[in-house]
């Protein structure tokens, strides 16, 4: 089924999924939620995920952000099989390896833009005395260097949204993973966001997988891979 | 490596406790109400043991007495049943009593009688101490600078009608007068007041001892009519002979007296018994008191069970960007410890406060042992009751967590 329209991509393989298959029993019944999926990220791609709701790209998503493990396949991070770390070790492999974005920004409440973009580090091997440093960097990569101090109920959802890249930055991720990241914004912002991260990819050469469910925005990435009823349809290259 | 260290832990749990103070404060305020009341029973119970110590050292120290009776039962504490107080021994027992003990120790005699002493108009019922001039020495009874003397040999060889007023019956009947040189009507014979001994404070329950009037125990037999004594004061010439003394005593007395018809006894031993009961006491008040930790705990838990469900999405986030499963359990888990810990401090000083409150007219002290009690047990309190919700919380799935609403 797949219909591959480009070329073969000569850059290193960043991830791959091999045969993927995620059941889910409801009752008696069972239901494949992604069923064979096949899917490689080469490094500095601009993947946009796309497909009806109800389609797997949530499900899709979850596996690719190792958030979920499949019920069989392979999930390959840089060769290497990770179908069936432990949660703990998926975890640390989650904070240094990728950046996640999301739709709901999913910031602390009452707590400052700074303490929020530095939340990973907390979780990392980077010191204590370099993390307010490293924050304040990202902060001011994404334009937010004069609201450190300001919690996210002081501002608006663009901003939010942008203190949330910085912290999907802040670890130097190899990969970063947007859903729906400007489902929640005014179109200026939503634009504004897709900007940053087509900055991202052209003049840092950053791997950026996002998940929209938006056909005119999937259009704006390198590949844009369509998922129906569990399976990838159409896989199209600008 | 420990990620989070122990630190950032602390830190993010201490800001997520100040960014809800209110909450803080009534979640921990079983925690605070329990530990406040643990310390102040604590610190009553052993106030009112060192005041009870206090007051046995101001008695006079190496003492041993025998009292008719049995006093003590076979366990230490108190006997039970009616107690006679009876005049007992015979003169003759104090002679064979200092003949037997030889230089180890002085026996003294003390009768008492309550009887009505009357200065003017003025007329008060009280005791009446006959004994000799030991006890002023050994039951540190001396009166001080400027208020006369205490009776001597002489006085009790010949006789003499003088009197010693305690303290407080001093004050009743003199008020603001000199009391030395008057005279005193006691049970209508006249006694000149030859001294007054300062105040030595009330025996817990006991007579009080600043109400006493001394005389010779010669004139004491000759205005009651009654030959024999009551009970004796040995004085011993050394803590390390008390033992010897009490054995020697009870073996001479032995001779003429049934073994349940006297006892022999000294003040270790009696405070011991006071001790004990008040330590129960204690315990069982402190008892009482700590269950309401425990119901502080449950309140913790609780809101930690709120907090938890509440704080779902940002559990799932710190999953998301790194946190493995025991890295959120510690963090609600110290959150909680922190919880208690915080009402224990509190509680300690309010504690603390009202000790001190109470110590301006009740013995109340403070000890460090039940600081550390108490703070040990609050913080077990958060570890115990704090489990439960850290490990929901831990085990909640990133993907459920952030798809809360």
């Amino acid at each position: 089924m797949i219909k591959s329209l480009s070329k073969p991509n000569k850059a290193p393989v960043v991830l791959q999924l091999k045969d993927i298959v995620k059941t889910y029993n409801s009752g008696n019944v069972q239901f494949n939620a992604l069923d064979g999926v096949n899917l490689s990220i080469h490094k500095g791609e601009f993947v946009s995920i796309t497909g009806p709701s109800g389609s797997g790209k949530s499900t899709l998503m979850h596996i690719i952000g190792l958030l979920d493990i499949p019920t069989s396949g392979q999930v390959l991070l840089e060769g290497k099989d990770i179908s069936h770390f432990k949660e703990h070790q998926l975890a640390q492999i989650r904070n240094v390896t990728l950046g996640f974005v999301f739709q709901q920004f999913n910031l602390l409440p009452k707590t400052s833009a700074l303490e929020n973009a530095i939340l990973p580090l907390l979780y990392s091997d980077v010191p204590a005395s370099q993390r307010h440093q490293k924050g304040i960097e990202m902060l001011t990569k994404v334009g937010l260097e004069s609201k450190l101090k300001n919690t996210p109920a002081q501002l608006s959802g663009g901003q939010q949204q942008r203190v949330a890249i910085a912290r999907a930055l802040i670890n130097d991720p190899k990969i970063i993973l947007a859903d729906e990241p400007t489902g929640n914004l005014d179109s200026k912002s939503g634009r504004d966001v897709m900007d940053f991260f087509h900055q991202l990819h052209q003049k840092e050469g950053r791997t950026i997988i996002f998940v929209t469910h938006d056909r005119e925005l999937a259009n704006e990435a390198d590949r844009i891979v369509i998922i129906k009823d569990g399976k990838i349809e159409i896989e199209t290259k600008k | 490596m420990l990620k989070p260290s122990l630190e950032d832990l602390i830190k993010s749990a201490l800001r997520s406790i100040l960014k809800n103070k209110g909450r803080t404060i009534l979640t921990s305020l079983g925690i605070i109400i329990g530990v406040t009341s643990v310390i102040l029973l604590t610190s009553i119970g052993t106030g009112l043991q060192s005041y009870i110590n206090d007051q046995f050292d101001k008695l006079g120290s190496n003492l041993v007495y025998v009292a008719p009776g049995k006093i003590f039962n076979e366990s230490g504490g108190f006997a039970s049943g009616e107690q006679s107080f009876t005049n007992f021994f015979k003169q003759s027992d104090i002679r064979k009593l200092q003949r037997g003990l030889g230089d180890l120790a002085i026996v003294f005699p003390a009768n008492e009688s309550t009887l009505k002493i009357k200065f003017g108009k003025k007329e008060e019922l009280t005791s009446i101490v006959g004994t000799t001039p030991e006890w002023a020495i050994y039951r540190n009874s001396t009166p001080p600078e400027g208020q006369g003397s205490f009776f001597t040999k002489e006085d009790v060889s010949k006789q003499n009608k003088v009197a010693v007023l305690g303290f407080s019956i001093a004050d009743k009947l003199f008020g603001t007068r000199n009391p030395i040189g008057k005279e005193v009507t006691i049970d209508g014979k006249n006694f000149k007041v030859i001294g007054v001994v300062d105040k030595k404070g009330g025996t817990m329950g006991g007579p009080d001892i600043d109400a006493y009037v001394y005389i010779p125990s010669s004139t004491f037999k000759d205005i009651t009519g009654k030959d024999d004594i009551m009970s004796f004061s040995i004085k011993v010439n050394n803590a390390d002979n008390i033992e010897a003394v009490k054995r020697q005593t009870k073996r001479i007395l032995l001779e003429d007296y049934d073994k349940d018809a006297f006892t022999v006894f000294d003040s270790s031993q009696l405070l011991s018994s006071i001790n004990s009961i008040i330590g129960i006491l204690t315990v069982g008040l402190t008892g009482i008191a700590a269950i309401s930790l425990v119901v502080g705990g449950i309140g913790i838990m609780n809101i930690m069970l709120v907090t938890v469900s509440e704080r779902t999405r940002e559990i799932g986030l710190r999953k998301a960007i790194g946190a493995y499963p025991r890295a959120i359990l510690l963090q609600f888990l110290i959150e909680a410890i922190i919880l208690s810990c915080f009402g224990g401090i509190i509680g300690i000083t309010f504690g603390f406060l009202g000790s001190l409150a109470i110590n301006t007219f009740f013995p109340a002290k403070v000890t460090l042992n039940s600081v550390l009690l108490a703070f040990g047990v609050s913080s077990a309190v958060g570890v115990i009751f704090g489990v439960m919700p850290a490990r929901r919380a831990s085990k909640l799935s990133p993907i459920e967590a952030l798809r809360y609403e």
